[in-house]
Formats: C-alpha cells, sequence, structure tokens
C-alpha cells in the first residue's frame, strides 16, 4: 500500500466525511421538520409518532442506502477512508455522553445496572453453552455465540474469536445473524416501547439489558427519544452500555477458560493478559467525562456550555450512525444461517423478552434523575 | 460444460492458450481443480492459480464501533494468520496434483472478486472456478454471480460434485 504522508491520508477522508456530514445535514434540516409536519394517513406528523422515524434512525437507514443501493454493495475506494472515521465518532460521542452524569446519579441507578447486566451477560453465556451443546454445534461456533449473545455482540465475538479458535465461516455466519437480530431489534423496540408506554427509564433498562449489540441499544435509545439530556432513554441505556462494556473482558476470559478446558491441547489463559488487551479505553474517557461533570467544570444543568455540548453530540453521533449504516451490507446478513443462526434466534429473542419481563416487574416507571 | 469451452479455443499455430482457475476452499474446490487441469491437459495451455488472501474482514467488521485497537488488531491478525493457512493448504493441493501443466500458482490479498477480475483481465482466455465459490468472505456474499456479470474473459463454472 503506498504511503500517503499525512496531509495525504486526511485529504483522503474528506470525500467520505463529507458525505456523511452532508447526509446528517440534509436529514437533520429539512428531512426531519417535514416529517414532523407530514400528513400520512390523515394524521400529521405520523412517520415520527408510529414509525419513531427520526434523524438517528434515518441516518442509519441513509447509512444503508447508500452502501446497498447507491454503492452496489461495496464502499468506493473514494469514500472509503472518511467512512472508516465511524469509530472515532461514535466513540467520541459516547465519551461525551459521560456529561449526562454525576457520580451520585451513577450511584443511584448504578446497582440495579450492574445486577442486571451481570445477571443477564453470565447468564445469557451460560444458556447458550448448554444450547450449543445440546444442538451439537462446534465448540469454537458455541464460544463465539456464547460471547456475541452474551455481552456486547459483534464486539463480543471480534474479541472472543482468537481465543477460541473461530473458524472464518463460523464467525462470518455467527456475525451476519448478531447484526441482523440487532438492526430487527433496533426498529421494533421503539415501537414495542412506546405501544407499552415504557417510561424512558424503563426503556433504557430494558434495551441496554435486550438488544446484542451495544451501538444498536445506543440507537434504539435516541430512537425512543432523541434527546440528550439526563433522563432520557440514552442517558439511562448508556449506563447499562458501559456496564456491559466492561464486562467483556471478564466474559471473553470465562468463555475462553471454558473454551481451553474441554481441548486436549490446552492452552493457558490468563485473565491479566485479556483485560490488557480487550479492555476498551474510551471507557476511561467516559468515566472522565462524569468526573468533570460531578466536579462542575463543564457547567450546570441548564448552561450554555453543557446545551452547546448536546448539541454537538447529536451532530457527532448522527454522522457516526450514517457510517454505521454504510457498514451493513445487507446481502451479507441474509446470508446468516446454520446453528449461528439457531443459536442467536433462540438465545436473542429469550434474553430479549425475559429482559421485557424483568423490567415491567421490577424497574419503575420513575427514573432516579 | 463443453460448449462453452469453444469460443475461447485458439489453434495450436498461436500463442496457447491461457487459464485462470480461481481457488477456493468450499465443497466444489477439488472438482473446479480438477477440471482446469483436465482443459489445460487437453489444450496445451498454460495454467495458472489464484488464491486470493481475503483482506476484507476489517469492512466486515466495520459496524463494530466499540472494539479498542488492541481487540481488533489481534483479530485481523488472527484472521490474516487463517487465510495465510488456507493459502498454503489450497496451493499444496494443487501443486500435487497438477503435475506438468505449466503455468504459475500466484496468491494475492484484497477483495476476492476485485482481485480475480483484475487477474482475469490480464490476457486470460478462459477463468474457473467453482460454484459455489466460497473464498473467505465470498461465503456470505455471491461471488459467482459478481463475477460472471462483467467478466473480462470467458468463465467456466464447476459445480460441486453431488454427495
Amino acid at each position: 500500500m503506498e504511503d500517503k504522508g499525512l496531509f495525504g491520508k486526511i485529504l483522503a477522508i474528506v470525500p467520505g466525511l463529507a458525505v456523511m456530514i452532508g447526509t446528517l445535514y440534509v436529514l437533520r434540516v429539512y428531512v426531519e421538520p417535514w416529517m414532523k409536519d407530514a400528513v400520512v394517513f390523515g394524521s400529521k406528523g405520523w412517520l415520527v409518532q408510529v414509525l419513531s422515524l427520526n434523524y438517528i434512525l434515518l441516518s442509519i437507514l441513509t447509512g444503508m442506502f447508500y452502501r446497498n443501493i447507491l454503492f452496489g454493495g461495496k464502499i468506493p475506494a473514494w469514500a472509503e477512508e472518511g467512512f472508516r472515521t465511524t469509530r472515532l465518532f461514535i466513540k467520541t460521542g459516547v465519551i461525551m455522553l459521560g456529561s449526562l452524569y454525576t457520580f451520585d446519579k451513577l450511584l443511584k441507578v448504578g446497582g440495579v445496572a450492574i445486577t442486571l447486566i451481570v445477571a443477564f451477560v453470565f447468564g445469557t453465556a451460560i444458556f447458550v453453552l448448554w444450547l450449543g451443546k445440546r444442538l451439537g454445534a462446534d465448540r469454537s461456533v458455541t464460544a463465539t455465540m456464547a460471547a456475541a449473545c452474551g455481552v456486547c455482540g459483534v464486539s463480543a465475538a471480534v474479541a472472543t474469536a482468537p481465543g477460541v479458535r473461530a473458524k472464518p465461516v463460523d464467525l462470518a455466519l455467527s456475525i451476519a445473524t448478531i447484526l441482523g437480530f440487532g438492526i430487527m431489534t433496533m426498529f421494533v423496540s421503539p415501537f414495542v416501547g412506546k405501544m407499552l408506554s415504557l417510561s424512558d427509564y424503563q426503556f433504557g433498562a430494558w434495551v441496554g439489558t435486550g438488544i446484542l449489540n451495544s451501538g444498536q441499544v445506543l440507537a434504539t435509545c435516541l430512537a425512543f427519544n432523541p434527546n440528550f439530556a439526563p433522563g432520557t432513554a440514552v442517558a439511562y441505556g448508556e449506563i447499562w452500555n458501559v456496564v456491559r462494556v466492561l464486562c467483556i473482558p471478564f466474559v471473553v476470559f470465562f468463555i475462553t477458560a471454558w473454551y481451553w478446558k474441554g481441548e486436549a491441547d490446552a492452552e493457558h489463559v490468563s485473565l491479566g493478559s485479556i483485560l490488557a488487551s480487550k479492555f476498551p479505553i474510551f471507557v476511561l474517557g467516559f468515566i472522565g467525562m462524569t468526573a468533570l461533570s460531578s466536579l462542575h467544570i463543564i457547567g450546570a444543568e441548564g448552561s450554555e456550555t453543557l446545551h452547546l455540548m448536546r448539541d454537538v453530540m447529536a451532530w457527532v453521533f448522527g454522522i457516526g450512525l450514517v457510517g454505521l449504516g454504510a457498514y451493513i451490507d445487507v446481502r451479507e446478513i441474509k446470508a446468516a444461517g446454520g446453528t449461528p443462526l439457531r443459536i442467536g434466534l433462540i438465545a436473542g429473542v429469550s434474553k430479549y423478552v425475559i429482559a421485557m419481563i424483568i423490567i415491567l416487574a421490577f424497574i419503575p416507571k420513575e427514573g432516579a434523575f | 460444460m463443453k460448449s462453452p469451452m469453444k469460443s475461447p479455443m485458439k489453434s495450436s499455430a498461436t500463442t496457447p492458450m491461457k487459464l485462470l482457475l480461481a481457488l477456493d476452499d468450499g465443497p466444489g474446490a477439488r472438482r473446479a481443480v480438477d477440471e482446469a487441469i483436465r482443459i489445460a491437459r487437453e489444450k496445451g495451455a498454460t495454467l495458472d492459480a489464484l488464491f486470493v488472501i481475503d483482506a476484507t474482514w476489517d469492512v466486515f467488521t466495520g459496524h463494530d464501533w466499540l472494539s479498542g485497537c488492541n481487540s481488533r488488531i489481534g483479530f485481523l491478525e488472527y484472521m490474516q494468520g487463517l487465510e495465510e493457512k488456507a493459502a498454503a493448504e489450497s496451493a499444496r493441493a494443487f501443486l500435487e496434483r497438477r503435475g506438468d501443466v505449466p503455468g504459475e500458482l500466484l496468491t494475492a490479498p484484497g477483495d476476492v472478486v476485485d482481485v480475480i477480475r483484475e487477474h482475469a483481465a490480464r490476457g486470460y482466455d478462459l477463468l474457473v472456478l467453482s460454484s459455489p465459490f466460497t473464498r473467505g468472505l465470498e461465503v456470505m456474499r455471491d461471488a459467482v454471480t459478481r463475477l460472471t456479470r462483467d467478466a473480462p474473459c470467458d468463465v467456466l463454472l464447476v459445480r460441486a460434485a453431488p454427495e
């Protein structure tokens, strides 16, 4: 690969990034206001109220349209480097989300979040390990799906795959299954949440527990309520998300240890090395931002600074989600099948439904902040 | 399977026919290799075999925004290792069967279909591949449709042997 130099690399980002920014601009400035006023089936704002369409879901859908229709299934070379900034945008957004909390607020819901997440993460992982055995699945497939269904979807599969010697075909099928299930729940959940009149707290807790992919938890919360403020769905959902993310190295360790226990040529697995290589460092940025907020360094609630910051956050997430959509290839999802699909559907649907039942039974409508 | 072979045939007085065999690791791989070798022997053709190391895992998991750099790099290195191992196995299997048929063994990284198409455009008369073609992440895509849609030379698809 030719070395473009720093200036060349920055220049290569521009076209794709311009598409992402331009898309979000059109969606936020023209399309979303139009949708709020549009009369469909005799009802004003039907697209927003019934279909929960807002700039967040539209960003993802437009990204998917680019990839699957406009680009013919492949991000073109001229846009590739720009779209690669997707991860940077979403991670920046998550770090900025830390400003929605103070440590005392986190403590109020942290206990509930930790209890639910730890129970669901390890409960799902153990269930999938059992299910894989029942279905006669290969141990590496079972291990990859246990991580993916248990904790953070594709990220967990990526983190676990090398340790459990996952085969490329199985891994591809597992990722397609998880992504497909996540996308389906992303569009269905806001609709279900509104139908059941869930509060922002209940909705954030439900999708934070029940949806497999962390990116989709954020998008789903924002589809339910696109506002960035304390007490909104995204503020609660992100607490669940962060707890989940922190679980990744432990789940990877647990599943890798399970895998090697059943192999003849067992390898030594160390929690320390897994923590060092799999710990998602951006979470420290999130915690740092919460520290700044707790110390009132970034302004009090209602201040101009916070208002500006939340507006920037909306743009940062929106741009990232256009890119995220462009990485979703419908053909690849349609190719999902075999044992990973069976495991994914059984575990995913069970987790989603049981999480809903637990939330309705034990989580009050009123949030802690 | 025989009739499409007539158009790309070149007379023995002119340049020898050039075949390109796209190697894969699916159920039809062995049959495609055998068929390509048979044609090459029959026509006195040169047979180049191409194994594409799939380098699209980064894009395939591009929607994974959460993984840290270490985790992601570890994953991509692991996949690269598996791809190289598959390339070595495929090469060994091909060389064992090729015998005295002249030609080269080529290995190139990239998007499987793009790389095959790019090589096929380098003066080959016939591209031979198995159908379905399941090299790397093409197991999730449709390489055959993409390749035959705008192939730069004639294409021979070899089905997997019936079970």
